[in-house]
């Protein structure tokens, strides 16, 4: 069995008393306790400003357990990238920024956009994921 | 003030795949300025299948900027009582559309744009007990 694990550690001072969390999950195909998720999308890619772009290429099987790892590696805290799934705004990730979630693709229109502002932002991403819709040539 | 996420990947999918060690630090938007306002850490249990706001942001206490660098950090941590089930997933969406289901364990940390039809929603897809703890960081409007 392959074998994704995602670790968090977060810590913030905002409150009184300062919170911190760490969690570790293993990343398992949809509804399963024994298949951990096999396969894998890895890319950068440099995001001029203008256009809203999808991010993934491919459509990963729908409604299964697709997590997706996305950082914005711009070096001006100025830019950011806004993200979209299916034209809905999900939030902006300035330079440094990352997030990770889990993505279902629940249709053909879920696919996750993104739009870069302020200039060009350059895109780290990772998708793992348990199959997806290849194209034939 | 500072909060600091750090996210760990490691995975053995791909052999030549190095993994993922990344630290931000949350800041307010186009600024190195910290983030300055917080829900505060929460936990929601749900015993039903009927789609719920987890965040409300028209009711939120301290009003949230609009369209800046909110994030929002949410895990299903089982039942609440130390039991796991990677099998009980709930499904997070925003203002309807939904985003990506959690599995027992499984953790997210997602943007948002704070705006109030922007709801963050939380849908079991069982009827089992499933406990979610939530915790989001955004700018005062």
């Amino acid at each position: 069995m392959a074998t994704t694990t995602a670790a968090v550690t977060l810590t913030s001072d905002l409150l009184s008393d300062a919170m911190s969390v760490n969690a570790s999950t293993t990343c398992m195909k949809a509804g399963t306790t024994a298949d951990g998720l096999d396969q894998l999308e890895y890319a950068v890619v440099e995001i001029p400003t203008g256009d809203e772009y999808d991010l993934i290429c491919s459509t990963p099987t729908a409604s299964k357990a697709s997590k997706l790892y996305v950082k914005n590696h711009a070096i001006d805290e100025t830019y950011f990238v806004a993200i979209t799934q299916n034209a809905q705004a999900i939030g902006r990730l300035y330079g440094g920024d990352w997030m990770f979630i889990p993505a279902d693709f629940h249709d053909a229109a879920g696919d996750i956009a993104i739009t870069s502002n302020g200039g060009t932002n350059k895109i780290e991403y990772a998708l793992f994921h348990e199959g997806t819709a290849l194209t034939t040539t | 003030m500072a909060t600091i996420c750090t996210i760990d990947i490691s995975s053995d999918a791909a052999p030549g795949f190095g993994g993922i060690n990344e630290s931000m630090t949350l800041t307010q938007a186009g600024s190195l300025t910290d983030i300055d306002s917080t829900t505060g850490f929460q936990r929601r249990k749900l015993s039903a299948t009927a789609a719920v706001d987890l965040i409300t942001m028209a009711s939120e206490n301290i009003e949230p900027k609009d369209s800046v660098a909110s994030k929002v950090y949410i895990r299903n941590i089982g039942d609440g009582k130390g039991n796991i089930d990677k099998t009980v997933g709930v499904t997070i969406g925003v203002n309807a559309e939904p985003i990506g289901k959690l599995y027992g364990g499984d953790w997210m940390m997602m943007p948002l744009t704070c705006i109030d039809a922007d709801d963050v929603t939380a849908t079991p897809a069982t009827d089992d007990t499933v406990v979610l703890e939530f915790v989001m960081f955004y700018e005062e409007a």
